[in-house]
């Protein structure tokens, strides 16, 4: 049995490997090829073919009646020349054997008996062929005479085609996301007037193009809510509303823009579209889904990062090298904060799946590498480069070795745990400030000291007492027994001295358990494996199976040269690779990072980027509908012109935010819609349904309860019994908080792989297993139920009604507007109401609800409008 | 293979839309056909009405069952001690012999044979030999066909329990039940259309993770059904909200969501937010219905075991179950067995103690189900599934005690109704009982049969994700169990 040949054939194993046969089957059938014949042609080049070779009558005769037909049963319908070629091998020429297929030639004729197809009907080695069930034993004996004749076959049928390697074409290089990022020429538009900054050019001369008007701009009430929920995530207060659309002041768009920017909240809204792309959970998954110790430090980093505008090229060396750059930056006497940062930062390999009881150790560490090797390609590049761990990409020019090659880059990277503890020396590290450092340091150290002299004093009354016990209970004393014997030392003691015994005892247990000043651990990569070991092709993704060696390298396609890699001093606590690869993806003259950035950036302004599938720039991905925006963005956003401004995300949030283009309305007229239905020239603003967290923070907020605490270890707000009864130990993994923590923005609340908030699950949080570029909005009717009738909703209009009550006391048409103004920002008409009152008076009259619930009843409503829940 | 529009026969507007490109979770692919998808793309822009993504839809081909009943065994039933039935273990009781295992405890070479704790006779007409603690059960061996061929990748509960239902090792794959109700939809939009119900001392382990859409829209994950209370969490109105008084609300909010959509027809989501709040009200008037059992005849509730307090539990969940099948929810999976140890059929120390218990918990309940689905003619397009997430070893665990460790080299699963054949045992395992040796039959081959007796081609139902046409059988396919089926 070979779990882990089934689990890659499972997978995305593409048996036919395309144009791979990669050289590493080449060379295994080279190999062969001199064996067979002993030919040492030194001048044979990978992939000729056998010369023919002739065979007696009686063993054409042999194959054709016992062979032939054995073949044709058992193995052609899988190895045939049909449709389905798996594993790469064919038998049905002998050629096509003595190439093999993935796992090298099927036949060794100077040895047969270490033949795979023996081995394979055999069923050793972990292989297993024909799956459906092991052969008779008269039908593996007529297939191993085959093979020790020679493999006897006609040679009419032809040879199987060359696998041919080439590296990437001009066709595969000229690619347009692999192009250098140039900026293009602003056009010229006719309209010149609509056109605040250049976004609006690009947007503006394609709609003229298609003889398209832009929308209208939107009203300022829609503008603020707007700003505030793509900016901070939460509603703005009818007061923020009043203030700005009364501002006379000709730039107070910019301003607000300006101040949003700036406010502690922009970060936690922010944050959280960067912690979906990186799987961002707190938890490992699995049976016991344990908890990522202080994860929550990597959400805060992520967070003050965005707040700080710290560079993204910055940023990006962090999560991938922080510790090497915290290496350096010790040496350098930088701020230490920084350094924890740093250190901090790299919680980012840490935050994926680990099993902590896998069926295959080393399938599982290369499944931990596989996890960054993917989560890297697609969030900072774009591309799909997990699609090649066993075989070349099928659309992509990614062969598998670039996938191998980019996967040496973190050889050094440990695995989570060795064990099944979830803390190891591999995954925290101590990022204790210096001065706290230090006291702890002291005081471990007083610790150690008293209490070895508390147990130097201790031990000379034990072996006074000791002394006076019987032979057996002395020489038990003198071994490993000595603990049991201790025990009964206060028996053969005299007081006072008895006393002092115990009181010694006593001070020394106290020591041991007085809890020691606390330090700072983060979640990070530590003890990195120095020097790495090598890496290999694997042959169809299995460790198991080596191919050639590699050495770290970048995708071939993209035409840069090879990295330059430090040699390794002695001590060093990387192997300094991590650093080369970030240096090289946070690079202006990096032909996609700088162009996924600003892709994302847009895509959460405008509901869906310039390429719609953000994690996918590759030619499966969807072509950018504004490739000229799109790469002047991008080197707005890494040439700017004052170097200053490189890597800045706050400044193209602005430039796209300011632009006349986001300022359009949702609404259009309906020959436009027709004219632009899926709005790919952007003719109109596209309305969006909040996301779950600010579904959540937005009621909190309109409720008065929005505790605006930020940072430190995660919230556990409650989870209904019936949730939780889904757990095979119910409320495992899950603490309490208090209502006034479980009140603190979503971003905060406890990532656990498999439990999630009820709220926040109905309306799609990101799937944590994989990087999630885009989330779905669904909309199916128990997500109604949990609106209408779960506890979250109830409780939060039962605070609003309160809220209601205090601040328009004895008013209920009061009452009513402020809660149409809390919850749409907009002056409600008398229309609306009335009718809303008529609700409140027929619960009230008609159903008998006192009018404080029917109040109540009212705000629930509210909450579920759809106007509360989309923006316009 | 230059024209990217044409990939897989995929155009750019599918993809766009599957990639989650911020539309409406109509995201469905790969098996429907064009005139769906030129349908849908209009949904996608917002101009025809909401298409609830549970609603039925027709599979490749018509399929023989309409509804899938798994019945999950959770911990891992021993096969040798329920319906592998392996003389040769009688003999070898006690002796320690040289045997290849893979559990809990890691590798092992050898180990001392615990033969069969329970005795085992013949049954019905196909004579199937069964355990005596499945005597109800028993008598319905002529419409069940046994696969005692299983193997799966994982010895290990919370890597097996993800094989068993969402086809990996791996977390993050939607499960079998988000398979099936993204392909077919569900005949019921009263009622969820994939329903889970769990043991009373728990879930399994990893929980939500079992029935999990993984990478699918959030609409096609199993929703937790009880067979006594209020059958779906939140469906009740809040205290003190009376129906009547919940309708006036509604009526006021699609009054009020009415209004704000005038302005803003073009949006589709709008306008499904709107059908979602009717749906949900209708929901919380069908879903109580479908578990009130006051019209049931004593003789139902007996044979289903609810009059005897022991098999009241199970009993209850499936005639429950048969109810739903009559209410056409498309996928149900019941637990039996919950929490850790000994509450489900992880029997490490005492199998008589733990699957003496179990059995006896659900032998009568599911041959009441079979019985009761058999008479009322919904047999035939029902089909209902057996088995846990593996098997257990021919050998001891400890060395005392009967105990037996995980065992994914062998196990055996049941089918009965929904087109498969009765009274068949197909495959087998080595004469311990220990590995699949005969018509070796992976999960997927179970998977595939599974989504085939529904009209679903396991090889052409995919869902685009990460770069790849995902689908439950894995990329390189699998074929149904053809022998199996009638």
């Amino acid at each position: 049995m070979n779990p882990t040949a089934t689990r890659m054939q499972n997978d995305c194993a593409n048996l036919r490997l395309p144009k791979v046969a990669k050289a590493c089957v080449l060379l295994a059938a080279v190999c062969f090829d001199h064996a067979d014949f002993g030919v040492a042609d030194e001048s044979s080049k990978p992939g000729e073919t056998a010369p023919p070779v002739r065979f007696s009558a009686e063993d054409l005769d042999f194959y054709a009646r016992q062979v032939e037909p054995l073949l044709k049963e058992h193995c052609l319908k899988c190895h045939g020349g049909g449709e389905k070629i798996r594993g790469g091998l064919r038998l049905t020429n002998r050629d096509a054997i003595l190439k093999g297929g993935d796992l090298g030639p099927a036949v060794d004729l100077d040895k047969p008996a270490d033949s795979l197809l023996l081995k394979a009907v055999n069923y050793r080695d972990g292989l297993e062929m024909p799956p459906t069930g092991k052969l008779p034993a008269e039908k593996i004996a007529v297939l191993t005479r085959w093979v020790e004749r020679g493999l006897p076959m006609p040679s009419d049928s032809k040879s199987v085609a060359d696998h041919d390697q080439p590296g990437p074409s001009p066709a595969d290089r000229s690619y347009w996301a692999y192009q250098p990022i140039r900026r293009p020429k602003v056009p010229e538009v006719r309209n010149a007037g609509w056109v605040r900054n250049p976004v609006d050019a690009f947007i503006l001369a394609r709609l003229e193009a298609a003889g398209l008007e832009p929308a209208p701009e939107a009203d300022r009430v829609t503008l603020i809510r707007r700003l505030f929920f793509d900016l901070l995530g939460l509603p703005p207060t009818p007061e923020e509303v009043d203030a700005f659309v009364r501002d006379p002041v000709p730039d107070a768009y910019e301003r607000l823009v300006d101040e949003l920017l700036a406010r502690p909240q922009h970060g936690e809204k922010w944050a959280r579209h960067w912690l979906d792309l990186v799987r961002f959970a707190e938890t490992n998954g699995y049976e016991r889904d344990g908890p990522k110790p202080n994860a929550w430090r990597f959400r805060d980093y992520v967070i003050r990062s965005f707040n700080a505008d710290k560079p993204f090229d910055r940023f990006i060396r962090e999560q991938l090298a922080g510790d090497e750059l915290a290496h350096r930056w010790e040496q350098e006497g930088r701020d230490e904060t920084d350094i924890a940062e740093a250190v901090i930062a790299t919680g980012y390999y840490r935050l994926g799946l680990w099993d902590d009881e896998p069926v295959d150790l080393e399938m599982a560490r290369f499944d931990g590498l596989d996890d960054i090797v993917a989560t890297t390609c697609q969030v900072f590049l774009g591309m799909t480069m997990n699609c090649a761990r066993c075989h070349d990409h099928k659309i992509d020019p990614l062969p598998q070795t670039d996938y191998y090659r980019f996967l040496a880059f973190f050889r050094d990277v440990p695995h989570f745990s060795l064990t099944r503890d979830v803390t190891s020396k591999f995954n925290q590290t101590d990022i204790t400030p210096r001065a706290r450092r230090v006291l702890y340091e002291a005081e471990l150290n007083r610790r150690t000291q008293r209490i070895e002299e508390l147990t130097r004093q201790l031990t000379e009354i034990e072996d006074e007492a000791i002394r006076k016990m019987p032979a057996e209970d002395q020489r038990a004393a003198e071994g490993v027994d000595r603990p049991q014997v201790v025990k009964k030392v206060p028996m053969f003691l005299a007081e006072p001295r008895r006393q002092e015994y115990e009181r010694l005892l006593k001070d020394r247990e106290a020591l041991r358990k007085l809890p020691m000043p606390p330090r700072e651990m983060a979640l990070s990569i530590n003890n990195c494996l120095v020097p790495p070991p090598p890496t290999h092709v694997l042959i169809r993704g299995n460790p198991h199976a080596k191919g050639p060696a590699v050495e770290p390298g970048y995708p071939a396609v993209l035409g840069f040269a090879d990295p330059v890699l430090p040699t390794i001093s002695p001590g060093a606590r990387t192997a300094g690779r991590r650093l080369v690869l970030a240096d090289w993806i946070a690079s202006p003259d990096n032909p996609l990072t700088a162009r996924v950035l600003v892709n994302r950036l847009w895509q959460h302004h405008f509901r869906r980027g310039i390429v719609a599938s953000s994690n996918d720039f590759g030619k499966y991905g969807t072509k950018p509908t504004h490739p000229e925006l799109l790469d002047w963005l991008a080197d707005e956003f890494c040439r700017p012109a004052d170097p200053s401004d490189a890597w800045r995300i706050k400044r193209i949030h602005r430039l796209l935010v300011t632009s006349s283009t986001y300022r359009m309305a949702s609404r259009t007229r309906p020959e436009l819609l027709q004219r632009d239905p899926d709005n790919e020239l952007f003719s109109r603003f596209p309305m969006r349904r909040l996301t779950a967290e600010e579904i959540r923070d937005a009621m909190l907020a309109v409720s008065s309860k929005l505790n605006l605490r930020q940072f430190g270890p995660s919230i556990y707000p409650p989870i209904p019994r019936e949730v939780l009864a889904g757990q095979s130990r119910p409320g495992e993994g899950w603490g309490t908080s208090s209502p006034e923590e479980a009140s603190r923005r979503s971003v905060y609340v406890y990532v656990k792989r498999s439990l999630l908030l009820p709220i926040l699950n109905q309306h799609d949080l990101a799937d944590t297993d994989n990087s999630c570029p885009v989330r779905y909005t669904t909309t199916v009717p128990t997500q109604s139920l949990g609106m209408l009738n779960g506890a979250f909703t109830n409780e939060q209009a039962a605070h609003l009604a309160d809220r209601l009550r205090r601040e328009a006391p004895n008013d209920l048409a009061a009452q009513v507007r402020r809660a149409l103004r809390l919850t749409t920002g907009r002056e409600p008409n008398g229309r609306e109401i009335a009718d809303d009152l008529a609700l409140i008076a027929d619960l009230r009259d008609r159903h008998g609800i006192s009018e404080a619930e029917a109040l109540k009843w009212f705000c629930l409503m509210q909450l579920n409008a759809n106007e509360f829940v989309y923006l316009d | 293979m230059t024209d990217s529009r044409q990939f897989c026969g995929r155009t750019r507007r599918e993809f766009l839309w599957q990639a989650g490109g911020g539309f409406v979770a109509t995201a469905l692919a790969g098996l429907l056909d064009d005139a769906f998808f030129a349908r849908q793309a209009v949904a996608a822009d917002g101009i025809t009405p909401f298409r609830n993504p549970l609603a039925p839809k027709p599979g490749h081909f018509p399929g023989k069952a309409r509804s899938v009943i798994f019945l999950f065994m959770y911990g891992g039933p021993s096969q040798v001690d329920t319906f592998d039935y392996k003389p040769k273990l009688v003999e070898l009781d006690g002796k320690t012999i040289p045997i290849k295992t893979f559990g809990r405890a890691g590798h092992r070479n050898e180990g001392r044979v615990v033969g069969p704790r329970f005795r085992f006779r013949q049954f019905g007409q196909c004579g199937k030999y069964v355990s005596e603690i499945f005597p109800h059960l028993g008598q319905c061996v002529d419409d069940i066909a046994f696969i005692h061929s299983m193997y799966a990748e994982s010895p290990i509960h919370g890597s097996a329990l993800l094989m068993m239902n969402c086809g990996r090792i791996l977390s993050g794959h939607p499960s079998l039940g988000s398979w099936v109700t993204y392909g077919l939809g569900s005949e019921n939009e009263n009622l969820p259309g994939f329903v889970v119900m769990l043991d009373k001392t728990g879930g399994p382990i990893s929980g939500p993770k079992n029935w999990s859409s993984g990478y699918m829209p959030a609409a096609y994950q199993g929703v937790i059904l009880r067979a006594d209370g209020t059958p779906i969490h939140d469906l009740e109105p809040p205290p003190g909200l009376t129906r009547d008084a919940q309708r006036r609300l509604l009526d006021r909010l699609r009054q009020k969501n009415e209004e704000h959509l005038t302005q803003r027809s073009f949006n589709s989501e709008l306008a499904a937010r709107i059908a979602c709040y009717e749906l949900a009200f209708k929901m919380q008037q069908h879903a109580p219905e479908a578990v009130d059992f006051s019209q049931e005849t004593t003789k139902t509730l007996s044979l289903y075991g609810i009059d005897h307090p022991r098999t009241a539990d199970f009993g209850r969940k499936c005639l429950l179950a048969r109810r739903l099948v009559e209410r056409g929810v498309r996928f149900i999976q019941i637990y039996s067995g919950g929490a850790h140890n000994d509450d489900n059929w992880d029997a490490h120390t005492d199998i008589v103690a733990n699957h003496g218990k179990h059995a006896g918990n659900t032998d009568k309940p599911i041959a009441g189900l079979l019985q009761d689905l058999k008479q009322r003619g919904l047999l035939d397009s029902t089909l209902v599934v057996w088995g846990g997430e593996f098997g257990r070893q021919p050998t001891a665990e400890y060395a005392q005690g009967s105990g037996r460790d995980h065992n994914s080299y062998g196990f055996t699963v049941w089918l009965a109704g929904g087109g498969i054949k009765g009274g068949i045992s197909y495959g087998a395992t080595d004469e311990l009982g220990n590995a699949a040796v005969e018509k070796r039959t992976h999960v997927k081959q179970l998977h595939a049969t599974i989504l085939h007796q529904l009209g679903l081609d396991p090889n052409r139902l995919t869902f685009f994700y990460g770069g790849l046409d995902q689908k439950l059988v894995g990329v390189e396919g699998a074929e149904p169990i053809r022998e199996i089926l009638a």
